[in-house]
């Protein structure tokens, strides 16, 4: 039994006690981001980033798997009780979660939402640790013409379902891969895009681009809103949040469908737990025998989406470990940081480092098990801190992110390109360009191009050598596909004279 | 917005001309044994010229009003007033070290933009810069910047 020995090395890392440790810190801290509106995932990734660069990656990805799973459980807290989603993963929560609270059944969504989640996530590990090995074989056989062609489709689907606005995603996406050029080239040694700056010679790293699109950049936009939100009064106590029977007959089966359709979602490379919790709950409204109540407080418009976002994270380290493409913007600033700590993702991980890839999988049971428990018992802890102002919140985000980023290398340069990339971050996010398109280009630029070059080196035909090989035949194809079909749409507009709607 | 978009589109529009240039003439765009360092950049630039220039046509041909995307009144002032005190930050951090310069940060933000009460203010910055200090100088080991205080 392969798979069992594979799990006992799993857990015999993941049940040491400093990483059952960070395990337990990334699940609070986890939840604690996602129920604050403002943070999300991606930006409880980057911000904790730094914190792990003095530990071992084991448990660096540990803490951070663990906060990705919390940040899933928490956001549901803040949906429900202020009608505000935490992160954007429990947007449609809202819907029917503030009408159950309205309702006085503030408990029972809450609760069906943490056993949903935890359905989920485990049968998400199940899967992620079914699946991974035997994709990770299936990559091994993967040349540099595959791995390009599977890193453009990666980057072009990303992009075209991040994003509300799909040429800017593109522009997001383009810009990004610019930043990737700057610094060293391997292949040649040339210094491109320095400018004579002996810091750029490096390149635009990763981290401090990331701290100041997610922190500072999602501080600012939240800085300029002048308005305070309101907690909801309700009960949810311990045994407020138990289901009745009548509760749990109902959401069994929106908690089975949203964890299959989350799942499968999550593997896709860039389609998230947002998505997935959005397609959840169309379904459920499409298949409920109740669905006249959707939008009054169904509480299967809380099963359904809530367990699809949790199997989606879940599935989104599929994709990641094995063939180095993230699935979600969050996993994107994770494969950033499996790259600081000298780990190569991808198909080699599983036989090289096995240690981490084992005792990460272990780590997403437990870290399961312990959020089930935070998310009945612990709730009216996390609505304590909900009540800390955004005002005292702010500036205490904006100092992590300048310690952060100065920790990278010890230079305020760091911290400067930061602030550059805050100020931007807040552009985009007001404008509609897409902050992880941008930064999922900067992780696999360098990668892609070298897959690239080498490609071409090693072709007779030139780029025709993506379409005479099967497997980059198909990838490429998939890839173009994702850009033509979105522009031919904008195309077929713009000659019927119709300007496209401007996103918000 | 639209606005906002036109100027993104025409400088988005000369940085990649200048890729595609710095492709071609900085960089080796080919070399003996196949593409060099010039050659992903030509292509990029290439690539954002004609997104840019699809953004700079959708923008100016779309018409209807153009919806601001900048706060005003109160949003903007806190805004830049938070964004000017980070800058500060960053620009005195050499001299004031990062504890001092984390107090500063905080009593400027907390008792100056959002008119907290002094007791809570101070409290609040000493307490962030010393775990801001146990976390990352004492636990973590990063060297921070010391300041002419010499901590």
């Amino acid at each position: 039994m392969d798979f069992l020995a594979n799990l006992t090395l799993g857990f015999s890392v993941a049940l040491t006690p400093f990483n059952l440790l960070m395990a337990a810190a990334g699940v609070t801290i986890g939840t604690l981001i996602g129920a604050l509106p403002g943070v999300g995932p991606v930006s409880g990734v980057a911000l904790l980033l730094p914190l792990t660069f003095g530990m071992n990656p084991v448990s660096g990805i540990i803490m951070l798997a663990a906060l990705y799973a919390g940040s899933m459980y928490g956001g549901t807290i803040t949906s429900v009780l202020i009608n505000t989603p935490g992160e954007s993963a429990s947007v449609v929560t809202c819907i029917d979660g503030y009408q159950m609270a309205l309702q006085g059944r503030a408990g029972p969504a809450l609760g069906v939402a943490a056993i949903g989640s935890f359905v989920a996530g485990t049968v998400g590990v199940v899967l992620l640790m079914l699946m991974s090995p035997l994709l990770a074989r299936w990559a091994l056989s993967f040349g540099p013409p595959e791995t390009f062609a599977l890193m453009l489709l990666g980057l072009t689907t990303v992009t075209g379902l991040t994003g509300e606005d799909a040429l800017k995603g593109y522009v997001s996406m383009v810009l990004g891969l610019m930043l990737a050029m700057a610094g060293f080239d391997i292949i040649s040694g040339d210094a491109r895009f320095t400018f004579g700056v002996t810091e750029m010679l490096d390149g635009v790293e990763f981290l401090p681009v990331a701290i100041g699109l997610f922190g500072l950049g999602e501080v600012l936009v939240g800085a300029e809103q002048v308005a305070d939100m309101r907690i909801l009064r309700a009960r949810y106590g311990l045994r407020d949040v138990m289901l009745t029977a009548a509760d749990w007959a109902r959401s069994r089966w929106a908690i089975v469908r949203g964890t299959a359709l989350g799942f499968v979602i999550g593997v896709l490379p860039g389609a998230g737990p947002t998505i997935a919790s959005f397609l959840a709950y169309t379904l459920e409204k499409k298949v409920s025998p109740h669905r006249q109540e959707f939008g009054r407080g169904a509480i299967e418009g809380v099963a359904a989406p809530e367990s699809a976002n949790n199997a989606a994270s879940s599935a989104a380290f599929v994709p990641m470990l094995t063939l180095g493409i993230p699935g979600s913007a969050t996993t994107a600033v994770m494969l950033g940081g499996l790259m600081m700590w000298g780990l190569r993702p991808g198909p080699l991980l599983f036989e090289k480092n096995p240690d981490f890839v084992w005792g990460l999988i272990a780590s997403l049971y437990l870290a399961n098990v312990m959020l089930l428990v935070l998310n009945i018992a612990f709730i009216p802890m996390f609505v304590r801190a909900l009540r800390i102002p955004y005002a005292v919140l702010m500036p205490l985000i904006i100092i992590f992110c300048v310690t952060g980023a100065y920790s990278l290398n010890n230079k305020v340069w760091d911290v400067g390109v930061m602030l550059v990339f805050g100020v931007l971050g807040y552009a985009m996010k007001k404008l509609g360009y897409s902050p992880a398109a941008l930064t999922l280009a900067l992780v696999l630029g360098p990668l892609a191009e070298r897959a690239l070059r080498q490609s071409l080196i090693i072709s007779d035909a030139g780029v025709a050598i993506f379409f005479m090989r099967p497997i980059s035949a198909v990838l490429t194809l998939l890839a173009l596909a994702a850009v033509a079909v979105p522009a031919a749409r904008a195309l077929r507009q713009a000659v019927r004279g119709r300007a496209p709607a401007e996103a918000a | 917005m639209r606005r906002a978009d036109q100027i993104a589109g025409a400088g988005l529009l000369l940085l990649g001309l200048g890729f595609a240039v710095a492709g071609l003439r900085s960089y080796t765009y080919w070399s003996p044994t196949g593409p060099g360092s010039g050659f992903l950049p030509f292509w990029l630039g290439l690539t954002m010229m004609l997104l840019a220039g699809s953004l700079l046509v959708r923008s100016t041909r779309g018409g209807g009003l153009d919806v601001a995307w900048l706060p005003t009144g109160r949003g903007r002032r806190k805004l830049l007033a938070v964004l000017g005190v980070t800058v500060a930050l960053v620009a005195v951090l050499k001299v004031t070290g990062m504890a001092v310069g984390t107090v500063l940060f905080l009593v400027a933000i907390l008792r100056l933009v959002e008119g907290l009460r002094w007791s809570s203010t101070l409290a609040i910055a000493v307490g962030t810069a010393a775990a801001n200090y146990l976390i990352f100088a004492r636990w973590l080991r990063v060297p921070f910047p010391e300041g002419v205080l010499g901590f």
